[in-house]
């Protein structure tokens, strides 16, 4: 087998080429008009009722990021953010977004501002429902607690990248009453969120967000684009099974040496194990 | 130190040293404040253009890094014309990469002050306005001010003292840092942390309660792990041999199969869906495709 590089090889170009491919054009044949279905996910298919939930108790709502900074778990939690604001501004309840990245919370600011504005009720932002509290970790997550707490939020929406902090801020939810939705890329965490809260969207679903809140084209064109790439990828894996298994028969087979090795130098040492 | 490599070496070694670095501190600071005023004074249509074209450059840039060959290519014992100049290019972007990165830092560091401003925003008005639990707001400021204050003083001879003072003024300075960070902030860290193992038995409690053919078969399968990652599961089936077919009944073998095979394979699925999420996501960021909120209202 090869080793691992730190820069493209030939596989890459050929797997990320036809994932970039799917996703571009699957893009726009969305923006064409083509319908696209987007099946339901409890999680996401929550939000009025949490929205409702909070209005109904006059309490407000908590959405908490996580340690994500500016990076694409950022900013897709931004993206989430912008909706359940847009959400709660139609009933007029807050919502306190504390965060723990500096560059992510003047981000936070302006898309908050932007949803409210969007909205019609410019003047329901409040700067200081958008706060940085501290970038350490454990200190985000007391400070998180301590608004759960004081604030009694009825619903908390946990959206970002989290570590051991997740199961602490989701069981503090759980003892003030809060209806909880989690979604995380980080895997060690989605059995905590799983544990602990009322929904929990895992995988791809966090980035199936955006999409499935706004119904916008260019996302779900987006969303079915990914599917393909996940066909390829499942496709890649069956395929990568099956050599594997050929040269591991051979020494019994010993016909099967000339198209293993031939398979060895088209596709499987482009496939380096770490 | 990284950071002088921008500055001619000649003048940073010199007798004006420190003198001629806080100037280009403070040229730094001038420019990116004016470039930052010109982008806000620009008129949205044109800033949405700004934004659009730094941010298609930043990701070719990395795109390019990640994807051009950083060696000439071969066939057989001819080189493809021009793959030389492509790998130059390449290893040049690879070696620029600190650079780029101190760029992000920088910006990082712009938004580091508006965060303390945030900060001192929501305290100051909580002891402002005497708000319920204002205290604690007066002590953010204590310890803000303190730590900081501190934290200089620690690496700083104050030569106004004498030697002799400021030498004991320094070591105090630095035996109460050590106080206020590893005895205060890293015990409640600790602290923080250690609360996880009794909310690890409450949401246990909650997750395993049988409610379901799914529930009970978490349940079970959590048990077994559990019973294989401690003495008492290795002993449960210690008469089981060692080596044999048998052997793969033992606890700690089933509890290592179900880690590997099942739970690692159910990981990678996972991880493919999120890695391809995460594709999409910087594609559509990159192109400026995103829509809802953040590259079609907003700005």
């Amino acid at each position: 087998m090869g080793t691992m590089s730190e820069f493209a090889n030939p596989a890459v170009y050929v797997v990320e080429g036809l994932l970039v491919f799917f996703i571009l054009w699957k893009i726009l044949s969305a923006r064409r008009g083509r319908q696209l279905f987007i099946r339901r996910i409890p999680g996401l298919s929550v939000l009025d009722e949490a929205v409702g939930r909070a209005t109904e108790m006059g309490r407000p709502m908590l959405y908490a990021p996580g340690l994500s900074g500016l990076d694409i778990v950022g900013l897709q939690s931004m993206a989430i953010m912008s909706h359940v604001i847009k959400h709660a501004a139609n009933y007029s309840t807050r919502v306190i977004v504390p965060l723990a990245d500096p560059v992510l919370y003047t981000v936070a600011e302006e898309v908050a501002k932007d949803a409210y504005t969007t909205q019609g009720v410019p003047e329901q932002f409040m700067a200081e429902d958008i706060r940085y509290l501290t970038s350490q970790q454990f200190a985000w997550a007391s400070g998180v607690v301590g608004i759960l707490h004081r604030e009694k939020v009825a619903t908390a929406f946990y959206f970002g990248y989290y570590y051991a902090e997740a199961l602490i801020l989701a069981e503090n939810g759980q003892m003030v009453g809060a209806i909880q939705v989690a979604g995380t890329p980080a895997i060690t965490q989605i059995p905590f969120f799983l544990a602990a809260c009322d929904y929990t969207i895992i995988g791809d679903e966090y980035y199936a967000a955006s999409a499935y809140l706004s119904r916008e084209p260019t996302l779900l064109g987006s969303l079915v684009g990914q599917d393909y790439g996940k066909l390829l990828i499942i496709g890649l894996v069956l395929l990568g099974v099956g050599l594997v298994t050929l040269k591991v028969i051979e020494p019994h087979v010993p016909l099967l040496h000339g198209f293993n090795t031939f398979a060895y130098n088209l596709f499987l040492k482009y496939f380096p194990r770490t | 130190m990284h950071s002088l490599n921008y500055i001619p070496l000649a003048l940073a070694s010199g007798r004006y040293s420190s003198l001629i670095l806080l100037a280009y501190i403070l040229g730094a600071l001038v420019i990116g404040i004016a470039f930052l005023a010109g982008l806000m004074a620009t008129p949205p249509r044109y800033r949405k253009i700004v934004v659009m074209l730094v941010t298609f450059a930043g990701g070719l840039y990395f795109s390019l890094e990640f994807l051009l060959p950083h060696n000439p290519i071969y066939i057989g014992k001819y080189m493809i014309p021009g793959s030389r100049g492509v790998a130059n290019l390449a290893n040049g972007l690879t070696a620029a990469k600190p650079s780029v990165a101190d760029w992000a830092m920088i910006i990082g560091s712009f938004a580091l002050l508006l965060g303390v401003s945030n900060l001192f925003q929501i305290h100051g008005k909580a002891v402002r306005k005497k708000t319920p639990g204002w205290y604690n707001s007066l002590a953010f400021f204590i310890t803000f001010f303190l730590i900081m204050i501190v934290g200089f003083l620690k690496d700083y001879k104050l030569g106004f003292l004498g030697s002799h003072n400021a030498a004991a003024f320094q070591a105090g300075s630095g035996n109460l840092y050590n106080i206020l960070f590893n005895g205060f902030v890293q015990s409640l860290d600790a602290t923080m942390f250690s609360l996880i193992a009794f909310y690890i038995v409450s949401a246990a409690y909650r997750a395993f309660r049988v409610k379901s053919a799914e529930a009970a078969l978490m349940m079970g399968t959590a048990g077994v792990i559990m019973l294989g990652l401690v003495p008492v599961g290795a002993w449960l089936t210690n008469w089981l041999p060692h080596t044999g077919f048998f052997a793969s009944m033992r606890l700690e073998q089933i509890t290592y199969w179900l880690l590997i095979w099942p739970n690692m394979a159910v990981q990678r699925a996972i991880d493919f869906g999120l890695g391809i999420g995460a594709l999409a996501m910087s594609l559509r960021i990159w192109l400026s495709l995103e829509r809802g909120s953040f590259f079609d209202r907003q700005l």
